[in-house]
């Protein structure tokens, strides 16, 4: 696009009739050159430049002129830095000049403004400490009482435990009915075999002589089924 | 077969020599005490020679030619520097040249020195800012401190009171020099 926009300057702000050719109309080399980062193209590759010989005159006279320029610029340069600073050192145009009582009076009265602003601060900070220490307390009681709910109940459970072990410790066996427990025992043999038929029914026991009726009353349903 | 001609293919140079690091590590006790030359500085009349004092080896770098550390008491233009110089960053240049002992004294009995040069304290202001100036202060001559700054190895200096500079900053073309005076025959 831009080149484009380019061709079209060149060509219409400057028509050939008038300049007389290319050579005086503008010359726009941005887009028409190889980019800086290609490498040197295959046909420059081996090209030597021809370094031009200066003759002993032109040397001597481009030497001089360039030190007498170089000298003339760095010392106007250096006078109007100079002129600057001193500017700088004595112009009062930027700034308002007081005498040492006004400057008195100013640093008073921006004391005083500071420490309006202090005591302002101050008042603010302390309502807000004030207001975060209320708070602080609030939640600490909050969480005591609620410590305190936690423990009642644990107490109560654990109260419950011991009710309820008392309750089943009647019927522990101990030293003392042992033996009859043994007899008990012994007389009432459990048989925990069984066998379930296809239709789920549970038969207990192993060495039962029940049969398989025509209608027959099964003991359990096995719930799982 | 024919004598074997040399060809030269690519970018000439005006260097002709060795590096420092080529001459100063053959020599033994690395060539303390003798003459070198740039063989660039031989285009003057005056003598520039440099003796060495000390020499420091460095390493050398991947790529790079090797390099050398060496203090020498410097002489150009017929003019001997108070100082010792080293030199290191200009070492590579393959433009160094040792001076046989029986030829030192070729150097050290030219005697041409060249002459320092004297500057004006004050020069003119250039025309639109002298204008400026002496609207606003009132000289109608107003000038300009010469820029100058002193380092070790310059040659010109401030012309001192009463003291006649030899070289002049009028504002203009000037005055040429006569060597390159022919250039502007008819104009001037």
């Amino acid at each position: 696009m831009l080149r484009a926009g380019c061709q079209l300057l060149t060509q219409s702000a400057l028509p050939a009739g008038k300049t007389g050719g290319n050579s005086f109309a503008l010359e726009f080399v941005r887009w028409r050159r190889k980019p800086r980062w290609l490498p040197v193209a295959k046909s420059k590759m081996f090209r030597v430049p021809e370094r031009k010989k200066q003759t002993e005159e032109e040397r001597t006279e481009l030497m001089r002129l360039h030190n007498q320029y170089k000298t003339q610029l760095r010392s106007v340069r250096q006078f109007l830095r100079e002129e600057n600073v001193r500017i700088d050192e004595t112009s009062t145009v930027d700034h308002i000049v007081l005498t040492p009582e006004q400057e008195e009076a100013e640093f008073q009265k921006c004391i005083e403004a500071n420490a309006a602003w202090n005591a302002a601060i101050a008042r603010e900070r302390d309502q807000r400490l004030a207001k975060e220490r209320e708070e602080k307390v609030a939640y600490v009681q909050e969480r005591l009482e609620a410590r305190q709910v936690r423990e009642e109940e644990r107490r109560e459970q654990a109260n419950q435990r011991v009710l309820l072990e008392i309750e089943r410790s009647k019927t522990y066996i101990t030293r003392e009915n042992l033996d009859a427990a043994i007899e008990t025992a012994l007389a009432n043999p459990v048989d925990h075999n069984y066998a379930i038929d296809l239709a789920g029914n549970l038969y207990q026991g192993r060495s039962t002589t029940q049969l398989p009726d025509a209608s027959p009353e099964p003991n359990q349903q096995v719930a799982s089924n | 077969m024919a004598q074997k001609v040399i060809k030269y293919i690519g970018r000439t140079t005006d260097f002709r020599g060795n590096t420092l690091w080529e001459l100063v590590s053959e020599l033994p006790n690395w060539g303390v005490g003798r003459l070198l030359i740039r063989n660039m500085f031989q285009r003057y009349p005056e003598p520039c020679y440099m003796r060495i004092l000390k020499v420091q080896s460095v390493d050398e770098q991947p790529g790079e030619i090797r390099k050398v550390r060496v203090t020498v008491e410097k002489t150009w233009r017929g003019v001997t520097q108070p100082k010792p110089v080293e030199i290191y960053s200009t070492s590579y240049k393959a433009d160094y040249e040792l001076v046989p002992q029986e030829q030192e004294a070729k150097y050290l009995e030219n005697k041409k020195k060249l002459e320092p040069v004297v500057l004006p304290t004050k020069i003119d202001l250039p025309p639109l800012l002298r204008e400026l100036v002496s609207e606003e202060t009132g000289n109608p001559n107003p000038q300009m401190k010469v820029h100058y700054k002193l380092t070790h190895n310059k040659l010109a200096r401030l012309a001192k009171d009463g003291e006649k500079p030899t070289i002049n900053f009028e504002l203009g073309l000037g005055q040429p020099k006569p060597v390159s005076a022919k250039l502007y025959e008819g104009i001037l």
